[in-house]
């Protein structure tokens, strides 16, 4: 089976927020990476059947996933970005009313929910509301109630956005381990979220994905090379003048820099591996950011 | 499954419960208010209220209790006539307790048979002949007969108030109704606090999931287009019917259980001998309690459509609030369109109102009356309005 998407768009009153994207996505963790704006949460929502495209089609197994309704939505699982709960709800009664919704019986939504509750690390805090859980927390309870159906498609929406970095971590983690068998489309303005766990990665800019492909093959396309060098001070307003400059550390006597350029910057510069995050700075023409804001 | 977890989140929010809480103590308090309203006087001219009251006022009223013959309709006419003649218009507190309380309402009724459109005039009575009295049915029929021709504008329109008042059987039977009267009053004012309460509950049910932005993850379940907004609108109802009931119910067991049921099977007309409405004092509370329920529907999916189609209960929760209170208020305040506002969902609320005025009307060759017309239009209104609040959450975002 496969998430096909062709020449999908999305306007909002005459603004193009996605435009002609054509994707096709089977098994395995599918990293989509954009600056906030780009257009990852509208596409996403397209996916979840939240939002009709304006043009193209979105084919499951080649039939129309509007068209096909609740029987896309019985393989679908997603945590949206802004994920939002019944507060007044213990967390059990939450992921029950969700199994509800999702079709589960009784029986087996019980059973689903406690395996899910411990394998997120939340089966002690069962009995507390929702109200009163952390972000981490509620993110944790968010990530089982998408899995509740076991999908076959599981979309994650900037699923790390306002954890900590230990959470961040534990969350990949998570990830990782509800990934095998299914499409996991991650969507992310963090690049280190995705860095280690998806087999794919999808940049979108300006409502468009202009690359797919694995991280190494996007690394490998890269004209330009890392730099590492030691500068004065006074050098580095210059510096990042004219190259795309990663890092910028204080060092004695001067100031660490991590620069992106075909020639070395300057003649102490040594050349250094590329991560993905040099790849989105490359793409993306600015630092990856750590802020979470909302998109459209 | 999904119908249990949707009445759980309405009731596990605090704000519902606290406004739940307190209708039900309005309940208790309204009741207390019907209970303490009903006054007795006892054979030493000491009024009392309370507890006792009504029970000991039905005792001493019973003493009537039967059929209301000619003869007996004369007895107390006359009685009334010698306490007038003797202490003018003024009859002690003493001779009230031990004698007129007693066939008040039969008095009552005989005045009310002599004055069908004229407005309560007590004289009637003292200028009533005994023969009169004993032939009180006789007057009684003929004015039905002028009422049926003064109200009546088409030849179908008489026939129809004449076969209305040919269903009152006389001579009447009696027993005091008192506990049923002072109720009535309450439970139209709780009738109308019930729909506006549970207008706010059910709006919550279409926008819980906007409010805490819940709403993503509900449409891109499964059932989240079809069968869970189905089971919201359930809800709605089951909450309406739920609230109403429990609300109602403990009104009614609390005042009738403390007043007593006497009089349910005495006839309206007892009160209001002109009347369209041919009924018992019982049927009379159970009409009033099912327009309070058809209030309560229709308010739950006026809510419940409002809420879906705007996303917020901001606007919803005032619509009942519009419908039964203010509409009220409008409508004296435009008395000249006094035929639309006859047919407004406030009347649903104001059933002692219209079982008072033999309000009838005509399509084509069928006549009919007020209160079973604006039943039937608003019990018809809330249930058309349900598709189209399912539709709303079935259709959201997609067109």
């Amino acid at each position: 089976m496969e998430l096909k998407l062709k020449n999908v768009s999305k306007e909002f009153d005459g603004v193009s927020a996605v435009s002609g994207v054509s994707v096709v996505m089977r098994k395995g963790v599918y990293g989509l990476l954009g600056v906030n704006g780009a257009g990852k949460t509208t596409l996403m929502r397209m996916l979840c059947t939240l939002i009709r495209p304006t043009a193209g089609e979105i084919l499951w197994g080649g039939s129309d996933i509007l068209e096909m309704g609740a029987d896309y939505r019985n393989i679908l699982g997603y945590l949206p970005q802004d994920f939002g709960y019944y507060p007044d709800l213990s967390v059990t009664d939450y992921m029950m009313y969700i199994a509800s919704i999702k079709g589960i019986r009784p029986g087996a939504a019980r059973k689903r929910t406690r395996q899910l509750l411990g394998q997120v690390g939340m089966a002690k805090y069962e009995k507390r509301k929702m109200k009163t859980l952390s972000g981490g927390m509620a993110r944790r309870v968010g990530i089982a109630q998408a899995m509740l159906n076991n999908p076959k498609v599981l979309v994650l929406d900037e699923p790390t956005a306002g954890l900590d970095p230990n959470e961040r971590i534990r969350f990949r983690n998570l990830i990782s381990e509800l990934a095998e068998d299914r499409l996991v489309l991650l969507s992310t303005h963090i690049v280190s979220d995705v860095e280690f766990i998806a087999n794919q990665i999808m940049l979108m800019k300006s409502g468009k994905i202009f690359y797919q492909g694995t991280t190494e093959k996007l690394l490998s396309s890269m004209d330009e090379s890392v730099w590492h060098c030691t500068v004065p001070k006074r050098e580095v307003n210059d510096l990042v003048r004219r190259y795309l400059v990663g890092n910028v550390k204080s060092a004695p006597g001067g100031a660490e820099l991590r620069i992106l350029a075909k020639e070395p910057p300057t003649e102490q510069a040594v050349r250094e591996e590329a991560t993905l995050e040099d790849a989105f700075l490359l793409y993306f023409g600015e630092k990856v950011g750590g802020t979470d804001d909302t998109e459209i | 499954m999904i119908l249990r977890y949707e009445l759980k989140k309405v009731f596990s929010k605090k704000i519902n419960r606290i406004v739940l809480i307190g209708t039900m103590l309005a309940a208790v308090a309204l009741s207390m208010f019907a209970i303490g309203g009903v006054r007795y006087t006892d054979r030493n001219g000491t009024t009392h209220a309370g507890v006792t009251a009504a029970r000991r006022l039905a005792d001493d009223r019973n003493r009537w209790a039967g059929e209301l013959t000619g003869d007996r309709i004369a007895r107390a006419v006359g009685s009334r006539k010698e306490m007038n003649n003797r202490y003018s218009y003024d009859v002690p507190d003493e001779e009230y307790g031990k004698t007129v309380q007693a066939y008040d309402d039969i008095i009552n009724f005989v005045i009310n048979v002599l004055t069908p459109d004229t407005g309560w005039d007590e004289n009637v009575l003292y200028q009533l002949e005994d023969e009169q009295a004993e032939d009180i049915y006789s007057i009684y029929r003929e004015n039905q007969q002028k009422m049926a021709e003064e109200y009546g504008k088409t030849p179908r329109q008489r026939q129809f108030l004449e076969e209305q008042y040919g269903k009152i059987d006389l001579p009447l039977t009696y027993e005091a109704k008192d506990s049923w009267d002072t109720l009535m009053v309450y439970v139209e004012t709780y009738g109308m606090i019930l729909a506006i309460v549970i207008g706010f509950l059910a709006a919550g049910v279409f926008v819980e999931e906007f409010r805490v932005r819940a709403d993503a993850v509900f449409f891109a379940s499964r059932f989240g287009r079809t069968k869970a907004a189905g089971s919201k609108v359930l809800a709605g109802l089951l909450i309406a019917t739920i609230v109403y009931w429990a609300g109602m119910g403990i009104l009614l067991l609390i005042s009738l259980g403390v007043m007593g049921i006497s009089g349910s099977g005495t006839l309206y007309q007892i009160n209001f001998p002109y009347s369209i409405y041919v009924m018992t004092y019982g049927q009379y509370c159970l009409l009033a309690v099912l327009g309070g329920y058809i209030a309560s529907l229709l308010s739950a999916s006026v809510t419940m459509l409002i809420a879906a189609k705007m996303r917020s209960a901001n606007v919803a929760v005032c619509v009942p609030f519009f419908l039964f209170c203010v509409m009220q208020f409008i409508a004296r305040a435009l008395s000249g369109f006094l035929t639309f506002f006859k047919f407004t969902p406030d009347m649903l609320v104001n059933v002692i109102g219209c079982a008072k005025a033999p309000n009838i009307f005509q399509a084509g060759n069928l006549v009919f009356r007020q209160i079973p017309c604006v039943m039937l239009i608003y019990s018809v209104l809330a249930v058309i309005l349900l598709p189209f609040v399912y539709k709303s959450y079935h259709c959201y975002n997609l067109r």
